[in-house]
């Protein structure tokens, strides 16, 4: 297990080399001069000595080999350099960006997995029952509301609605921001932070909630079919310790595979949600600063949520092991 | 019981009058309306905390320092910190008026090649640093400088001197002298122009302090907390989530004109400027009462209307058009007059407006917006839609022997909203048989590519940089602007006439001339069409919310806003 875990690790080096080099290099293929669009090109005719200034300033009149070589001697020493527009360290940009969608993510997860599996499980069981039907339509319909109207609805009924009607302050949720920085364990809101929370963390939960379900009970079916099922109940088990016990964890592997997929999604690419919201995290900055040619952050966030997705898939590759001790990691599989 | 009955009429005349004195004196007007007391100092209502989600609603600003800021958005930051030498006073809109600020007075000589600035004694930065003549001198000269220049600096270029300290050729701006101790900057112009002082109150221009010698990088100052001689001032610096500023204790607006009608200090004891993502999510907020003032949102302009004050009484200094690209062989030159005369008759503005704009902007009738001074209604005359007139021109230019060989392309930056008005625009061009086609160019190099020569007949939107004629004309259609000018429009008459309404110390012989030159460019060579003119965007809580002004040129005086209590 452990010589497994140090493998995967070391796999991350040459991911996160072949993903950066890759985007590195399409950034150059983007229309459009980044020079000139850092320098305004995009609002007015640049002057050309700005963008002379620009070139110098950022090193697009070198080759592009030397800026590469640059690039990766800084990244190397973990100085992810400056945004281009506002000099800021990139660093600085990532810890904050990353500590917001973190934290999102955590509870978009946490709702994705108390609701997703609680759903699906009960569907599963009670297979064909009216309750299986409403929610079949309803993930359906929950995983077909883009996003963005879903999280626009959520603020017109919890945020506008309740202020024109002149609901209590506690009452009313916020339609958008990060609200104050109070924060418990990291991750629990506490003050007014949970207004801001709620609704931005129940629209990122909404698609990845209704695919879980839909996971949770094609899975849990499987499971409830065999042999070993039968057998259980057969020694006597009662329902609830076969479901939960005997089914649920053999269905998990699957289940927990998407979970890790959609954790690295809400960290790295929940730019929907953070538009509509406005909450500050990755997935809407790296939109943005490849629409302002921002290079050293688009690649210093992008490392970031390659790091991320590679970690998450780590630990979902070791939960294997725990859901199924049948499988033996790192020693070849086994049946 | 008479006594009594004489009481009780007594008090029941009292309090008719009162009732009536009450409605009489009411203002529940939602319009933008200053007020003022008799001296013309506005009034409001000390306190509160005043929450802006519209200035930034769809992102951070690329800057705050003013001299090397560009956009309006920005200037509502920079605007709010600093004071410059003059503004525009838009108190009668139909007069605009440029008036000193910290320059107590200017006088001209006879050709309009040299003014002397007498700066005001006693203005102090939010430090306590004296404003002085030198002050000035320093913030041209940094925003001067080769290696932090922005890209309005080639305004120093109106300055003796200008040009060469932008070029790296000299240390300093030659034609600018200050003089602490007379509280004089006096200031020799490359070319005469009279409407000097009009552009010395643009954000370019503004005063700094010593501090920003210590900067190793001037770039770094905008990143702190700017120090300024404004209304307001920073207690932090900005940062991506929001911008926040106070009220500066060493300002005094009654230390300036008694007609710009401001405040000793700020009513608001805060105006936060909130940085958001998207211009829907903003005006949600706004409902939500999450802040006091937002933008419009798109496909909600009746909405706000119907339910809240908005500024959009007030015109804008923008103008929104089309351009022929003089040299392209399609549409250029006067061989292609008619069917330029077509395209611009056969376009219904109107619909334009109603269909995409929801009413919100004014059909244009000329390129200058009214506010400029020298303004006049009605110069195109080829502005009006007539498809009959224009299918006549098309036929009459055919009948010449020219044709269209393909579809006349239409350039507009992608993504950015003007799709529905091109496709208005061919829908009415092919009504007339003129073939068109929309030809969208990727927004992030829009005019970098029709510098290159992309534009046949493109769209182009232009807000004033600061209020005169010559900003709509020189600026945009003067031969030597040619680095803005990505149109080839090129007619010497059009440049002499120019150049003598810019010497003319005289504004209504200067306002002639200009409009002279503007009925040249519009009727004469038809080589623009304009469609609309801006206009205010704002939307805010008239309720909650008193002295709400946007001016013309988009800035928001935050110094005379205030809540109603």
């Amino acid at each position: 297990m452990t010589s497994y875990i140090i493998r995967r690790l070391l796999q991350i080096i040459p991911t996160v080399f072949v993903a950066l080099s890759f985007l590195f290099f399409i950034f150059f293929l983007l229309p459009g001069d980044p020079a000139r669009l850092i320098a305004g090109g995009a609002e007015r005719n640049v002057d050309p000595g700005v963008l002379e200034r620009v070139e110098e300033r950022y090193g697009f009149n070198e080759p592009i080999g030397e800026q590469f070589t640059n690039y990766w001697q800084r990244t190397i020493q973990w100085d992810l350099g400056e945004s281009f527009l506002t000099n800021e360290s990139v660093n600085e940009i990532l810890g904050r960006k990353a500590v917001a969608s973190v934290r999102l993510a955590i509870w978009a997860i946490i709702i994705e997995i108390i609701v997703g599996i609680s759903v699906g499980l009960l569907s599963a069981i009670r297979r064909y029952s009216i309750g299986d039907r409403i929610t079949t339509i309803l993930t359906a319909a929950a995983s077909a509301i883009p996003v963005f109207v879903l999280g626009f609805v959520l603020q017109y009924l919890f945020a506008v609605q309740p202020n024109k009607l002149d609901f209590p302050e506690w009452a009313r949720l916020r339609t958008s921001g990060i609200g104050p920085d109070t924060w418990t364990f990291f991750f629990i809101p506490t003050g007014e932070q949970w207004r801001y929370l709620i609704l931005p963390a129940i629209t990122l939960a909404s698609v990845t909630t209704a695919l879980l379900a839909r996971m949770t009970r094609g899975s849990m079916l499987e499971v409830l079919r065999a042999d070993y099922m039968r057998t259980a109940r057969s020694k006597g088990l009662g329902e609830r310790e076969v479901v939960l016990k005997h089914g649920l964890r053999n269905a998990m592997l699957p289940v927990v595979t998407l979970i890790g997929i959609d954790f690295g999604t809400a960290i790295g690419a929940a730019v929907l949600t953070e538009f509509t919201f406005n909450w500050p995290g990755i997935g809407s900055q790296i939109v943005t600063s490849v629409d302002q040619r921002d290079l050293p952050v688009l690649l210093g966030l992008t490392l970031a949520v390659v790091l991320a997705y590679a970690l998450v898939n780590v630990i979902v590759d070791v939960s294997y092991a725990w859901f199924d001790p049948r499988i033996r990691l790192g020693k070849g599989e086994q049946s | 019981m008479r006594r009594q009955r004489r009481g009780l009429k007594l008090l029941a005349l009292i309090a008719g009058l009162s009732l009536v004195a009450g409605a009489c004196g009411s203002d529940d007007d939602e319009g933008s309306d200053s007020g003022s007391d008799e001296a013309g100092q506005a009034e409001g209502t000390q306190g509160g905390d005043f929450v802006d989600l519209g200035t930034f609603a769809q992102g951070p600003p690329e800057h705050l320092d003013p001299r090397i800021n560009t956009t309006s958005d920005g200037w509502q930051v920079g605007g709010s910190l600093y004071d410059g030498l003059a503004e525009t006073d838009f108190s009668d809109p139909e007069n605009p008026e440029t008036v000193p600020v910290v320059a107590e007075s200017w006088e001209v000589n006879d050709d309009a090649t040299e003014f002397v600035f007498t700066i005001r004694e006693g203005l102090t930065f939010s430090d306590g640093e004296e404003v002085l003549p030198s002050s000035f001198v320093r913030g041209w000269e940094s925003a001067s400088d080769p290696d932090f220049a922005g890209d309005y600096s080639y305004l120093f270029t109106f300055i003796e001197g200008g040009e060469a300290k932008l070029d790296g050729e000299a240390d300093t701006i030659s034609g600018v002298t200050a003089d602490d101790e007379a509280m004089t900057l006096t200031v020799a112009l490359s070319d005469p122009y009279a409407n000097f002082p009009a552009v010395a109150g643009f954000q370019t221009f503004m005063p700094m302090p010593s501090a920003i010698d210590d900067l190793a990088d001037q770039a770094e100052w905008e990143r702190g907390i700017m120090i300024g001689n404004g209304p307001f001032m920073m207690e932090e610096p900005a940062n991506d989530q929001e911008i926040v500023l106070v009220p500066n204790p060493e300002w005094d607006g009654t230390q300036y004109d008694e007609s710009l009608g401001l405040p000793e200090q700020p009513f608001l004891d805060s105006l936060t400027f909130t940085v958001g993502t998207d211009q829907d999510t903003a005006y949600n907020a706004f409902e939500a009462g999450e802040g006091d003032a937002t933008v419009f949102a798109s496909g909600r302009y009746q909405e706000a209307q119907d339910n809240w004050a908005t500024t959009i009484d007030t015109p804008f200094l923008g103008a929104y058009y089309f351009m022929f690209n003089d040299r392209d062989e399609r549409v250029g030159g006067p061989e292609n007059l008619l069917l330029r005369q077509a395209i611009s008759q056969a376009i219904d503005r109107e619909d334009i407006n109603t269909d995409v704009y929801e009413g919100s902007r004014t059909t244009a009738t000329g390129i200058a917006p009214p506010g400029i001074p020298g303004f006049e209604e009605g110069l195109c005359e080829y502005c009006g839609y007539d498809a009959d007139a224009a299918e006549a021109a098309y036929q009459e230019w055919l009948d010449e022997g020219n044709e269209l060989a393909e579809p006349l392309p239409i350039q507009f930056n992608a993504d950015s909203g003007h799709e529905p008005v091109v496709q208005i625009i061919i829908d009415n061009l092919d009504a007339v048989g003129i073939p068109a086609v929309a030809e969208p160019i990727p927004p992030d190099d829009y005019f970098g590519q029709l510098a290159e020569g992309a534009c046949v007949f493109c769209r182009v939107g232009w807000l004033a940089d600061y209020p005169t004629y010559d900003n709509f004309t020189f600026d945009i259609f003067g031969t030597a602007a040619l680095d803005g000018n990505n149109y080839g429009y090129s007619n010497p008459d059009f440049d002499e006439l120019i150049a003598e309404a810019k010497a003319n110390t005289d504004a209504d012989a200067a306002g002639e001339l200009f409009r002279e030159a503007e009925q040249l460019l519009l009727n004469t060579d038809t080589g623009v069409v304009p469609i609309n003119w801006y206009n205010g965007t704002r939307v805010y809580n008239g309720d909650e919310v008193a002295n709400f002004v946007e001016t013309p040129t988009g800035h928001v005086t935050w110094e005379t806003v205030s809540f109603s209590g």
